[in-house]
C-alpha cells in the first residue's frame, strides 16, 4: 500500500503534455467551430426569430388596416344609405311641389277659363240683347205698324191684332 | 415507451461494459496468465485485487487504449528529455513494458524515463517474470527496473503541480498523444461531424422549421444562448461571447459523455484531470480579463466610494486573489464532479471483486455483481444528469464572469450593484446544487 495516498492519484497532476494537447484541441474548437457553426447558426435563428416577429407585425397591421377598412367601409354605406333617403326625401318632396304646382295651374287655368268662357257667354249675351232689342224694336214696329193699320179699320180687330202678336211676342 | 426500452437496452450495455472491463482488469490483476497490467501495491507478490490502485489506475491518462484482456490499442508516444532531445514512436514499442527504448519503459500504462544516463539506448529488453518489469522500492515510493543486473530507477513524466501533489518536473516530459487527448480529439471530430451538419442545414432550409438533428440541437443552443450567455453577459455583448460559451459548453458536455461510456471510444476520464479542466478555466480567465472594461478594473483594483483604507487592506487584496479562485473554482469543481462520479463507480463495479474474495468465492462475486451493478445503473444515472449539469454550470459560471467583466455601467451604481449581485447569486445558487 501508499504511504501517501495522493502519490498514484494521476489525475491531480497536471501533465504539461495535456495541457498542451488541450489548449491544441480546445482552441480549434472554438475558433473552427465558432467561425463555421456557431456564429452562423446565430446568425440563422437571429433572422429566422427577426422574420417571425415582422411576420407577426405584419399580420397585426394588415388586421388593423382590415378592421380599418370595414369600419370606413360601414360607415360610407350608413353615409350612402343617408344619403338615399336625403335624395328619396327630396325627390318626393320635388314630386309633391310638382303635383300641387301643377294642379294650382290647372285651376287657374280653368279658373281663366271659366272666366273666359263667362265673359264670352256674357258678350254673346249682351250681343243678342242688343240683337233682341233691335228685333224688338223691329217687331214693335212692324206691330205698331200693323196695329196703326188694323186701328185704322177696325177698332175691335185691333184689339184682336195686339193680342195675337202679343201672344206670338210671347 | 420505446425510448424506455432504449434506455434499459443502454443502461444494460453500459453496465455489462463496465463489468467487462473491470472483470478483465480482475482477471489480469489475478496474475495467472498473463497479467498485461502489474499490481502496484502488490510488492511482487502473488497479486491481489487492489480497489485503489484499481481505480487509480482507470481514471488516470494513459500512452495506450486498453480495451480488453491483452488487447490495448497502441498510441503515439511524444517524449522529450532536456539533453537527449525528442522520442517518437508507438506506444506498442514498448511491449506493455518488457521493452525499453531509447531509456523509456512502459508502467502501468504511463511511459517513464530511466533516470541513470549510463542506460543503453535503442530497444533493450527488461529483466523480469512473467509480467513483472517494473519492481516498487520497500518504500512503495519509488519504481526501478532490472537490466543486465543492474538496478535503474525510474522517473515519472513532468507534471506542472510544483511538487504540491506529489508530482514536479522531473527528466523528461510527455508530449504523446494520450488515451484523454485521443478523446478529446474525437470529442472535437463529433462536434466538427454534429455542427457541421446543423450549420449546413440552416443553409440548406433557410427560414424553415428545423428538422432532424438540426431540430434536435436548436434547442440546447437556443437554451445556452438564452439562459446562459444572454442574461449573464447582457444583449450588448453576448453575441461576442457566443462562440466562446458554445465551445466551452458542447466540448464539456462530450467529453463528460464520452467518458460515461465504460469500452473503447470512451472510458476517458478527461474532464475529470485537473490538466484538461486548468486550460478550460485559464482560457476563461484570459477571455475575462482580456475583455474586462475600464469600469471593471476600477471596480477590482480600487473601489469607487470605499475609505482608502479599506480598499488597500480588504477590498483590493479580496478582489485580486479573486481574479485567480474564480477560474481556480471552476477548474476544480468539473475535475472533482468528473473524477468523484469515475471513482464511485468503479468503487462499485469493484464491489464484485471484493465480495468475490479475489477470485475465491463465486457467490461473493455474484452478490457483489448484483448490488453493484444496481447501484452502478443508478450512479450511471446521476453521472449522466451530472454531465449535462457540469457542463452548463461551467458554461454559466464563465459567461457570468465574462459578463460582469464587460458590464456597461452607464446607469447609477447602486443598480448595478443590485444587478450583478442578483446574477451573482443566481449563478452561485445553481453552481452549488
Amino acid at each position: 500500500m501508499y504511504q501517501l495516498f495522493l502519490i498514484d492519484f494521476s489525475v491531480i497532476k497536471p501533465d504539461p503534455g495535456l495541457l498542451f494537447w488541450t489548449s491544441v484541441i480546445f482552441l480549434l474548437v472554438w475558433f473552427g467551430l465558432g467561425r463555421t457553426a456557431f456564429k452562423p447558426i446565430q446568425k440563422a435563428l437571429k433572422k429566422r426569430e427577426n422574420e417571425i416577429q415582422d411576420s407577426i407585425d405584419e399580420a397585426k397591421r394588415v388586421q388593423a388596416e382590415m378592421a380599418q377598412l370595414k369600419a370606413d367601409n360601414q360607415q360610407l354605406l350608413a353615409e350612402a344609405r343617408e344619403e338615399g333617403m336625403r335624395i328619396k326625401r327630396d325627390a318626393e318632396g320635388a314630386a309633391n311641389r310638382i303635383i300641387s304646382e301643377a294642379k294650382e295651374e290647372a285651376k287657374a287655368q280653368q279658373q281663366k277659363i271659366a272666366a273666359d268662357a263667362k265673359r264670352d257667354i256674357d258678350n254673346m249675351r249682351n250681343a243678342a240683347m242688343v240683337d233682341l232689342k233691335q228685333q224688338v224694336g223691329i217687331m214693335a214696329l212692324e206691330i205698331a205698324e200693323k196695329v196703326v193699320r188694323k186701328e185704322l179699320s177696325d177698332d175691335k180687330g185691333q184689339q184682336q191684332l195686339v193680342d195675337k202678336l202679343v201672344a206670338n211676342l210671347n | 415507451m420505446r425510448i424506455a426500452i432504449s434506455g434499459l437496452i443502454c443502461l444494460l450495455v453500459l453496465v455489462g461494459g463496465l463489468s467487462a472491463q473491470a472483470g478483465h482488469d480482475g482477471h489480469d490483476h489475478d496474475g495467472h496468465d498473463h497479467p498485461v497490467e502489474k499490481d502496484s501495491g502488490a510488492h511482487g507478490e502473488e497479486a491481489t485485487y487492489d480497489p485503489v490502485s484499481t481505480i487509480m489506475h482507470h481514471i488516470a491518462d494513459a500512452n495506450e487504449f486498453h480495451l480488453f484482456g491483452e488487447v490495448s490499442i497502441p498510441l503515439p508516444v511524444i517524449l522529450y528529455a532536456p539533453g537527449h532531445g525528442f522520442t517518437t514512436g508507438l506506444s506498442s514499442m514498448f511491449h506493455h513494458g518488457a521493452t525499453a527504448v531509447d531509456g523509456y519503459v512502459m508502467n502501468h500504462g504511463r511511459v517513464n524515463r530511466i533516470a541513470d544516463a549510463s542506460f543503453p539506448e535503442g530497444h533493450v529488453d527488461l529483466e523480469g517474470e512473467g509480467h513483472h518489469f517494473v519492481h516498487e522500492s520497500e518504500d512503495g515510493e519509488s519504481a526501478y527496473v532490472m537490466a543486465g543486473g543492474k538496478q535503474y530507477m525510474l522517473d515519472k513524466p513532468s507534471t506542472l503541480d510544483g511538487g504540491l501533489m506529489g508530482g514536479g518536473i522531473t527528466s523528461f516530459y510527455d508530449f504523446s498523444i494520450t488515451k484523454n487527448v485521443l478523446t478529446m480529439m474525437l470529442a472535437a471530430l463529433l462536434l466538427f461531424i454534429i455542427f457541421g451538419r446543423v450549420s449546413s442545414a440552416y443553409k440548406k432550409r433557410g427560414d424553415n422549421a428545423p428538422s432532424g438533428l438540426q431540430g434536435f440541437l436548436e434547442p440546447v443552443f437556443v437554451f445556452i444562448r438564452d439562459e446562459v450567455a444572454r442574461p449573464m453577459i447582457g444583449e450588448k455583448h453576448y453575441e461576442r461571447f457566443l462562440p466562446f460559451i458554445m465551445s466551452i459548453f458542447f466540448f464539456i458536455l462530450v467529453c463528460n459523455l464520452l467518458g460515461l461510456i465504460p469500452f473503447f471510444p470512451g472510458s476517458s476520464n478527461v474532464t475529470g484531470n485537473i490538466g484538461v479542466t486548468m486550460v478550460l478555466a485559464f482560457l476563461v480567465f484570459l477571455v475575462t480579463n482580456f475583455s474586462g472594461n475600464k469600469h471593471y478594473w476600477e471596480h477590482t483594483l480600487w473601489m469607487p466610494g470605499v475609505p482608502w483604507w479599506v480598499k488597500l487592506f480588504v477590498l483590493t487584496p479580496v478582489e485580486v486573489l479573486g481574479l485567480v479562485i474564480k477560474p481556480v473554482s471552476l477548474m476544480i469543481r468539473l475535475f472533482a464532479n468528473i473524477t468523484a462520479g469515475h471513482i464511485i463507480i468503479l468503487s462499485l463495479i469493484g464491489l464484485i471483486f471484493v465480495f468475490g474474495n479475489n477470485g475465491a468465492s463465486v457467490g461473493g462475486a455474484a452478490t457483489g455483481a448484483v448490488v453493484g451493478g444496481l447501484f452502478t445503473a443508478f450512479m450511471n444515472l446521476i453521472e449522466l444528469l451530472v454531465a449535462f449539469l457540469q457542463a452548463f454550470i461551467f458554461a454559466m459560471l464563465s459567461a457570468s464572469y465574462i459578463g460582469a467583466a464587460v458590464e456597461d455601467h452607464d446607469h447609477h451604481d447602486e443598480d448595478h450593484a443590485t444587478d450583478h449581485h442578483h446574477g451573482g447569486a443566481y449563478a452561485e445558487k445553481v453552481a452549488h446544487h
